[in-house]
């Protein structure tokens, strides 16, 4: 290692990004690092804690205010290199319609190599090569609007190797991406590196940084942790204090461990607990009669949908139909998930039930409003039906945070002390404080700040029913934990819940009904449980099931007879002989 | 329809590839005969050359195999601005003081050069608008790129940025559906917190200030998608110069039959 340089080296980089009027605040505070040729890294930390930063230093999109980086023995203070830098170290971005520049998937790969200056025979038969190793060969010609987010991705990722890297960065590359999308984007990683890439993996997910050789973590710009995985991963409570959690498996290892003492520490991924679980002294257990279903209760309905199609643009050649035959019932003080891959209608469901859509053909009702009444009154339906977008603190425009959420109220004509009880009560709900906040410049915020402040400006309309378009998108792992405790917090209050979400585990989390959509069309409905066991059509679907689900696939396979739905860490305890519970 | 298509009523700048004849010329040759006719057509006096040109756009929507509905469609946001235009035009046109007035009302006089006027400006409107949204309708902003580029390299000797002119005029398209879409999208998430779009109630003050909620949020969005594009393209190598295409253009003789109908209408239209 010491006689020659390190593929990419960083020596005390510093950056401090300008901010005109303000004290300047350090993004990155002395970091050193160096990356070997062929290795994959995973980047993680909470927000602000320089992730994005950092990757833009290694193709010289951001230039060190102090110290230096060095990709290839070349240093990216030199802007002669630049070229040459940024087709050594390709980077592909978080949000997929943001960074294809052309109209054409074909276009859109060759703008790299079109930088290089190549001639057209060599762009096509890169370009060929680039698009068949993301297996998208098919879509040369399709405008890459019409593709779903995952595709758009691998359009990305095409477009970095026809400019045959050594390094390619992903920032946060699946933030926005369905299941299937994101598993997709997981095996292009993993073959990338079978091919002797260098990888740079920004990630809000534990899961994809156990995927990596390396992982390195990132507080408030400095390097806290830089270590395997199985050490990174090996201790819930130092995580937390970096604003990270464990992966979903590790979680799921713990708790088990914490009934089965015998289970060894370090399982991080499904095929590893699975083995350790297997390997564990254990039988099938006595069937015990299947307890009969609680009734459910006789009760009308709040949400009853039936046989619902809308077509956007109807009438125009742009025409796209997105619901066919959508049907949904949810009861008074539920909480019903939304499942599906992009464009699968979750979102067009949702506007149809506050109004923003009206039904083109089937029958909507909410509470006691039939929305195929062209005379409904809209306004008093929006105030009974919260609705809250994904990415909502993009939708903030007030300067106080106050303002912001007595936006609505006000409208609704409140008196002053009405407006400032309200806003304190929403704000309390979604946990920030009500004095301390107030006042605040919404700018100022950090998102898992700005999405608060937006949640509690839907909240302040005190709706019955609440719906929530991938509500946990783009927080870091401590934000969203926190964020999913206060919605758990807010069904008890007697909400009705209606969440649309990408996160099987947060789905499983907060819901008790489930509902999937595919093309427009109910694919499964009925409870938690129900539905998450049938993981082969989840799949078939673009989605998956939470990792319990996946933990009891494998066990399965591995000739464990489980009843179809058990997911309960209590089921797989019931598997196990009582050797295995005995604590010393 | 719902008050929130924005899209529905943004008929100018969306490709539509029927495949048709027209699609399948040069992109020079539909940059050339396009601008040809569209000058041509904006400062021609003549009333049959409006009416020429006009029938020449038709001509080449249905060539295009372009939906005449939709194209019409392209003319509903500019009408209220081309009615006040031809108002204008009707009530303030210079006439001859020794003409009859054709109508009168009170101060108010109308005479057969303001009907004229305004007759010709509304026609000359229609024609210029159908032949723009023609234009975006058969040429993808990739062809158009390829074009101007083309057509643009001589200038390029003179020292002249053209590559990054270019690419301006490429991203404003690539933008302009995905700003649309994030209005609707703002614009619902507000009225979900309240804000009375798509109830609608009142009146134009107030609908003004509604915009407010809308305007800001979409403006820092632009800001931050164009950044991020800027950073996408400068991670790809872009440099704004050195730059060679995968599209090789190549002109066939229904290219130099196109071009040359555009030079016979041209003077048609100016002179006839």
């Amino acid at each position: 290692m010491e006689c020659c340089l390190a593929f990419i080296e960083l020596d005390n980089v510093t950056y401090t990004y300008p901010v005109p009027g303000a004290a300047p605040q350090p993004a990155l505070r002395g970091i050193s690092l160096r990356i070997a040729e062929g290795e994959y890294v995973a980047i993680v930390g909470a927000n602000g804690s320089g992730k994005s930063t950092l990757a833009r230093m290694l193709n010289a999109l951001l230039l060190p205010t102090g110290g230096a980086v060095r990709v290839a023995g070349w240093d990216t203070r030199d802007a002669a290199a630049h070229q040459e830098i940024r087709r050594i170290v390709g980077m592909v971005f978080q949000r997929p319609e943001d960074q294809l520049v052309a109209a054409t998937v074909a276009e859109d790969v060759a703008f790299g190599p079109e930088n290089l200056g190549l001639p057209p025979a060599d762009i096509r038969a890169r370009v060929e090569e680039a698009l068949e190793t993301v297996g998208m060969a098919d879509l040369w010609e399709r405008p890459p609007t019409l593709l779903s987010a995952g595709q758009m991705q691998r359009v990305a990722l095409a477009g970095v190797l026809a400019m045959r890297p050594r390094c390619i960065v992903f920032d946060e590359a699946t933030a926005m991406l369905d299941p299937g999308g994101r598993r997709a984007v997981r095996a292009m990683l993993r073959r990338m590196h079978t091919l002797g890439l260098t990888l740079v993996v920004v990630t809000h997910f534990m899961e994809e940084a156990v995927d990596a050789d390396r992982v390195i973590v990132l507080e408030r710009g400095r390097v806290a942790l830089d270590d395997a995985p199985a050490a990174v991963f090996s201790n819930a409570q130092p995580l937390h204090a970096l604003g990270l959690t464990l992966p979903p498996v590790a979680v799921l290892a713990e708790s088990l461990r914490a009934r089965v003492p015998t289970l060894p520490p370090g399982l991080l991924t499904i095929p590893a607990l699975a083995a350790a679980l297997d390997a564990l002294p254990h039988h099938a257990p006595p069937l015990s009669p299947i307890a009969a279903p609680p009734p459910s209760p006789p009760a009308a309905p709040l949400i009853d949908m039936r046989h619902l199609a809308h077509t956007y643009l109807a009438g125009t050649p742009l025409a796209s139909p997105s619901l066919r035959d959508a049907s949904l019932t949810v009861a008074a003080g539920g909480a019903h998930g939304l499942l599906g891959a992009t464009g699968a209608g979750k979102s067009t469901l949702m506007q149809h039930l506050n109004a923003l859509l009206r039904p083109q053909s089937g029958a909507v009702r909410v509470g006691d409003f039939d929305l195929n009444d062209p005379a409904v009154d809209v306004r008093a339906v929006r105030r009974y039906v919260g609705l809250s977008f994904q990415m909502p603190e993009m939708q903030i425009f007030e300067q106080y945070v106050g303002d912001e959420i007595a936006y609505g109220p006000r409208l609704l004509g409140l008196t002053r002390t009405e407006l400032r009880a309200r806003v304190r009560w929403a704000m309390t709900l979604v946990g920030l404080d009500f004095d301390a906040f107030k006042d605040r410049l919404t700018f100022t915020l950090s998102g898992g700040e700005r999405r608060k402040v937006a949640l509690a400006a839907t909240l302040a309309l005190q709706p019955a029913i609440l719906l929530l378009d991938e509500p946990t998108a783009g927080l870091d792992p401590a934000a969203r934990a926190d964020l999913l405790d206060r919605l758990a917090a807010l069904r008890e209050t007697g909400v009705t819940l209606l969440l649309s979400s990408h996160q099987m585990e947060d789905v499983a989390r907060l819901t008790e009904q489930v509902t999937a959509l595919a093309q427009g069309v109910n694919a499964l409905s009925g409870p938690v449980n129900e539905v998450f066991a049938q993981s082969d059509t989840l799949h078939a679907l673009g989605l998956d099931t939470p990792v319990i689900g996946q933990l009891v696939d494998v066990l399965r396979a591995r000739g464990w007879s489980l009843p179809p739905t058990s997911l309960s860490v209590d089921d797989l305890c019931s598997w196990l002989l009582s050797e295995n519970f005995s604590t010393d | 329809m719902s008050e929130f298509e924005f899209l529905r009523s943004f008929a100018v700048g969306q490709y539509l590839p029927t495949g048709s004849l027209i699609h399948r010329l040069d992109p020079r040759a539909r940059l050339l005969a396009g601008s040809l006719l569209l000058v041509t057509l904006a400062v021609t006096r003549q009333w049959l050359g409006v009416i020429v040109g006009l029938g020449v756009v038709l001509v080449g929507l249905a060539l295009a195999r372009i939906p005449l509905r939709y194209a019409l469609r392209s003319l509903l946001t500019p009408l209220p601005f081309i009615v006040l235009l031809a108002l204008i035009q009707l009530f303030f046109s210079f006439h001859d003081p020794a003409a009859v007035p054709v109508w009168t009302l009170g101060p108010v006089r109308v005479y057969a050069t303001g009907i004229g006027a305004a007759a010709l400006l509304t026609l000359r409107f229609m024609a210029l608008i159908l032949l723009l949204s023609l234009w975006t309708f058969c040429l993808s902003s990739s062809e158009l790129v390829r074009g101007l580029e083309a057509l643009f390299r001589p200038l390029k000797a003179l020292g002249l940025p053209t590559q990054d002119l270019v690419l301006a005029v490429q991203t404003t398209l690539h933008f302009m559906p995905l700003l649309a879409r994030e209005a609707e999208r703002i614009a619902k998430a507000q009225a979900s917190r309240g804000a009375e779009w798509g109830t609608g109630r009142g009146g134009l003050l107030r609908r003004a200030r509604q915009m407010l909620p809308i305007l800001l949020p979409l403006f820092l969005t632009a800001l931050q998608r164009a950044e991020t594009l800027a950073l996408a393209m400068e991670a790809r190598g872009y440099r704004g110069r050195g730059r060679t295409s995968l599209m090789e253009l190549r002109w066939r003789w229904a290219d130099s039959v196109a071009l040359a109908a555009a030079l016979v209408l041209a003077p048609a239209i100016l002179w006839i």
